[in-house]
């Protein structure tokens, strides 16, 4: 058990990681990229830069965007500020890093963190039981809506196990196996499913506006590639 | 005259349905419009980031009163996201080797072709959507996409025919119409204010060409005249081009291939009559294609100026001669979607409108936030929708109409028009007035600076189309 455990630390890992941050980095790149070439293509080359950049900025920061649906942004903010912290700030992850590549930052108090995992369990919880709980979403939710949540709620029910014996029915070497499994499984999962909105979703807005910045004669191009330039409409 | 199929629920010429291989076409104009347009990137993010978290339902006022799935702007756009990751993303080709998953088909094109004209692409569900996601781009790619394979509403399609190889504008006002229309405004401003006042013709070398919403020459003309009382007012060098003298670009709503040749004969009219900007009459469709003249004539082209925004600016500086009085009854403002939504014109408007009326209340919720009219992206046009458009697309703007008690409703756009007054009488809100910014403007204006008129020209026109202005007015 020990050595499985080594390698899912280990190679498992040093995989789940190098491709969850080139995949990451392959969205980021590839956009910049494409907007660059949407941008030389186009016939108008203005963009509302300021008004693209606040609407951005609202949708990463969202609290002035919390009324319109009060319950469903609450848990979802929670939920988004949770995750992030406890992974990447608590003591014992830091100590790998430490041990690992000789790298460390400050921890938040392990008291903070169980508190935080607690309430990351929960909103992960409420965010199944809102997408359940509304007919809207309910007709729009596809597997991955549901299955995502379970799989990221997973390294939060084992890690909390892991750190406090006492709960955990099972043995700790199995749980601390599918904590870290879990974990390397939702860094795999990041650049291929809707989790690339970690990287990609500062960049939305322009795409969005950039959609409408066609080339000047995209038209009538359109018109040749299909046969249709002479064609009576 | 071609004939009309009831295919959808709206009339498509019969001779579309002709269409063989709908499918395998689709595709060939998704790739083509993929390689030489902007699309590409949107819809690559589109199809990896959507959340599916049902913020827009709440946003989408035709979701709110129907209750269809199948009416949440994200369920509506997902049916083009659909096609775009089956054919156009490497993980949609290879799974569809290995499963017998998505298949494009002729069914496929003819739900498609319902359900994105049940979508005004009034773009309020942008507004609400965490990951950025505009549906409005969704639904005018698709909507250009079926048009590739003969999917397009008959009215759309007569009306641009007409405008691109017909007489030369949507409403086929031919040219001695034009002017004898405009000579009995002409007439109306010596009989109703005893004043000269014109509207010039081919001036080369003028500031403004004017582009209208060209049915305002047909069915506003209180419109046009506040329009020509503020130029002549303020004393502004426009003209109107007998060229090309109308503002209507439904490639906007259902294809960029006629986009790009209506806003490129507009540019071209203003360099004929050497002019040096675009102004566009009370429309809001007009002005966001105007805007995108840039787009396809470069970065030379002329600029684009909306009416309201030069009267504001005359206003601002104290060019434009009122009276004392003002609108003493209640008076809101409908935001048109295609001016409004971006940020781009709320203010003038209102600033005129404080300036004028003693009761100036505002619809909740305003500004970008709007309701759309329920007759926005061309949908005001198709006549046989009007029990959808003035009842489960139109009702909120009924009740948001109903809640500022206003008499006059203020809605700077042709369509918008059409469809409020559609909606007030089919809403119980008889008594509410619509009309343009300017028909107001026209009843405040001082014309004592003006010279008065010579007195000789008060006989009535009577031609069928002053008679249609009359019967219009009335």
């Amino acid at each position: 058990m020990t050595a499985w455990l080594e390698w899912a630390r280990g190679p498992a890992f040093i995989f789940a990681i190098s491709f969850m941050l080139m995949g990451m980095i392959r969205h980021v790149v590839l956009t910049i990229w494409e907007m660059h070439r949407t941008l030389r293509r186009a016939g108008d080359k203005s963009l509302p830069l300021r008004q693209l950049t606040l609407a951005t900025l609202k949708w990463l920061f969202p609290v002035g965007k919390i009324r319109n649906q009060l319950i469903g942004s609450v848990t979802s903010i929670i939920f988004h500020v949770a995750i992030l912290i406890v992974p990447l700030f608590l003591g014992g992850h830091i100590a790998l890093w430490s041990r690992g590549v000789g790298i460390s930052w400050p921890a938040i108090p392990n008291a903070l963190a169980d508190v935080i995992t607690i309430i990351a369990i929960i909103a992960t919880v409420a965010l199944v039981a809102q997408r359940l709980g509304a007919r809207a979403t309910r007709a729009l939710s596809r597997f991955q809506d549901y299955a995502l949540p379970v799989v990221i709620a997973v390294p939060f029910v084992t890690g909390f196990l892991v750190m406090h014996p006492a709960f955990n029915p099972f043995s700790y070497a199995a749980v601390m196996l599918v904590h870290v499994m879990s974990g390397n499984l939702v860094l795999v999962l990041m650049p291929i499913t809707k989790l690339s909105h970690a990287a990609l979703m500062p960049s939305v807005h322009y795409a969005s506006e950039l959609g409408w910045h066609w080339p000047s004669d995209s038209g009538s191009r359109v018109a040749v590639t299909l046969g249709k330039e002479d064609e009576a409409i | 005259m071609s004939t009309t199929s009831t295919k959808y629920n709206y009339f498509i010429e019969e001779k579309t349905l002709a269409v063989k291989d709908r499918p395998r076409k689709f595709l060939q104009a998704f790739a083509a419009v993929l390689e030489h347009s902007s699309y590409g990137l949107a819809l690559e993010m589109y199809a990896r980031l959507g959340a599916k978290c049902s913020r827009c339902a709440a946003a989408c006022q035709l979701y709110e009163s129907s209750h269809d799935p199948d009416d949440i702007p994200c369920n509506r756009s997902e049916l083009l996201m659909r096609v775009y990751r089956r054919y156009f993303t490497r993980g949609g080709v290879l799974k569809a080797r290995f499963s017998n998953g998505f298949t494009l088909t002729e069914e496929y094109i003819d739900t498609m072709a319902d359900a994105y004209y049940r979508c005004t692409a009034c773009r309020r569900c942008k507004l609400t959507c965490p990951m950025g996601v505009d549906h409005g781009l969704v639904t005018h790619l698709a909507r250009y996409l079926l048009s590739e394979v003969g999917v397009v509403p008959k009215a759309l399609v007569v009306a641009t025919r007409e405008q691109l190889e017909g007489v030369g504008n949507t409403s086929a006002i031919p040219q001695p119409a034009l002017k004898d229309t405009c000579e009995f405004l002409e007439e109306e401003f010596q009989d109703l204010y005893g004043v000269e006042v014109r509207y010039p013709m081919d001036v080369e070398g003028s500031e403004y060409v004017f582009f209208p919403a060209v049915s305002d020459y047909l069915l506003e003309p209180d419109t046009l005249m506040g329009n020509a009382a503020v130029m002549a007012l303020t004393g502004g060098s426009w003209t109107i081009g007998t060229g090309n003298y109308d503002g209507i670009n439904y490639g906007l709503f259902y294809s960029d291939r006629m986009m790009e040749r209506i806003v490129k004969n507009v540019a071209a009219e203003v360099r004929r009559l050497k002019g040096k900007k675009v102004i566009v009459g009370e429309c809001g469709h007009a002005t966001r294609s105007a805007w995108f003249i840039p787009t396809f004539c470069g970065p030379d082209a002329p600029p684009v100026v909306n009416f309201m925004q030069y009267t504001w600016e005359q206003m601002r500086s104290g060019k434009l001669p009122l009276k004392d009085e003002r609108i003493e009854e209640r008076v809101t403002y409908h935001d048109p979607c295609n001016i409004a939504r971006a940020g781009r014109i709320t203010e003038e408007p209102r600033e005129i409108l404080k300036m004028i009326c003693a009761d100036f209340v505002e619809m909740t919720p305003n500004r970008t936030e709007n309701y759309c009219c329920g007759g926005g992206g061309g949908t005001v046009s198709i006549d046989e929708i009007r029990e959808f458009r003035t009842g489960a697309m139109g009702c909120r703007k009924a009740d948001q109409i109903r809640a500022t008690g206003a008499k006059i409703l203020v809605a700077p756009c042709a369509n918008c028009k059409k469809q409020l007054r559609e909606v007030c009488e089919d809403n119980g809100l008889e008594d509410v007035e619509v009309v343009g910014l300017h028909d107001l403007i026209l009843k405040v204006v001082d014309f004592s600076s003006l010279p008065k008129a010579s007195g000789e020209g008060s006989t009535a026109s009577t031609t069928p189309e002053g008679e249609a202005v009359e019967q219009a007015k009335a």
